[in-house]
């Protein structure tokens, strides 16, 4: 995890290939649960659920809550953790989901010892 | 530390479950299959990316007509590409391009999230995405490139681009020096997308 931009960039400029796009254009994930998020929230969309707009709004107000109660610099910075905070905003306020359901999904995951990949 | 170190771990814990916990009652509930997210995934890597937008700055490199048009109207210039389907889809709509020239540097940025011209140059890097960098960026443009290893005399200007749901600005960056016996698909491999956010600039045959 990197503390600051200053080092961000350094280190991403020493050729570090999980930091920066490769030149043929892979994907930018750092977690396999990154992807699966960022391919749900697009998916979702395409197939009409809710407008892509609302969804980025939601981002947009999720990535500000986070800049409200953190400083610029705070490592524990990770743009897919407000991609996924905003994905099941959309999917409550859409009725698509329910909170709890989710919760109750979530902790028997927790709870499954093969999880880690 | 190790409170620091357990957090994160909890955290990335949490975040797995969580991910696979959505995915798992969206297919419950028929909204998508098993596949969806992974044909999701491979459009990106496959027909959406930075290869794009390298094949369009070479062919804008070596022919004066086409870069014309690409700079008067972006999306009818992507349009003449043979790019698959799908070019105006998530996020590619309403891309405008801005030249590099020796007296003018341009970088775009987000101040309000990430937008970024995906069609073109695929997903944005993770400095694209970092607070600090989109608020820098905008605030002392020529610091941040510095650290990008770009250090413009003083007679550049630099403009910096602030992307929207409305307008999803790219950069076309300067051909480089040393470059004129080169093929358009050559060119096309000097192209990064660190070039085309204008970060950077394309690369030097050398540096190839």
């Amino acid at each position: 995890m990197y503390t600051t931009f200053e080092q961000f960039a350094a280190g991403s400029m020493l050729g570090k290939t999980d930091a920066l796009p490769r030149s043929n254009g892979e994907l930018l994930f750092q977690r396999f649960w990154e992807s699966r998020a960022f391919g749900m929230a697009i998916a979702l969309s395409k197939k009409g659920h809710y407008e892509w707009e609302d969804f980025r709004q939601k981002l947009i107000a999720s990535i500000a809550e986070w800049e409200r109660q953190h400083r610029k610099d705070d490592p524990d910075w990770n743009y897919y953790q407000r991609w996924l905070s905003a994905l099941e905003h959309m999917l409550v306020e859409s009725d698509l989901l329910d909170r709890e359901e989710l919760d109750r999904r979530t902790a028997q995951f927790i709870g499954c010892n093969s999880l880690i990949q | 530390m190790s409170e620091r170190f357990a957090y994160t771990e909890d955290r990335e814990v949490y975040n797995t479950a969580r991910a696979k916990a959505l995915e798992s009652l969206l297919i419950e509930k028929g909204l998508i299959t098993s596949e969806t997210v992974d044909k999701v995934l491979k459009y990106f890597e496959t027909d959406m990316g930075p290869f794009n937008g390298a094949k369009l700055v070479a062919k804008a490199w070596v022919d004066s007509d086409f870069k014309a048009r690409l700079l008067a109207d972006t999306p009818a210039a992507i349009a003449e590409m043979s790019f698959p389907r799908g070019m105006a889809g998530a996020e590619g709509e309403n891309m405008e391009c801005v030249e590099n020239t020796p007296s003018v540097h341009n970088l775009i940025v987000c101040t309000l999230c990430s937008c970024y011209p995906w069609p073109i140059l695929g997903l944005p890097p993770y400095y694209y995405k970092d607070p600090s960098f989109r608020a820098r960026a905008v605030r002392e443009p020529r610091a941040v490139l510095k650290e990008f290893g770009l250090v413009l005399d003083d007679s550049v200007e630099v403009r910096v681009w602030d992307s929207s749901a409305q307008i999803r600005w790219f950069v076309l960056p300067e051909r480089p020096l040393g470059t004129e016996k080169m093929t358009e698909a050559e060119l096309a491999t000097l192209v990064t997308p660190e070039s085309m956010i204008g970060a950077t600039k394309a690369k030097t045959p050398v540096s190839v």
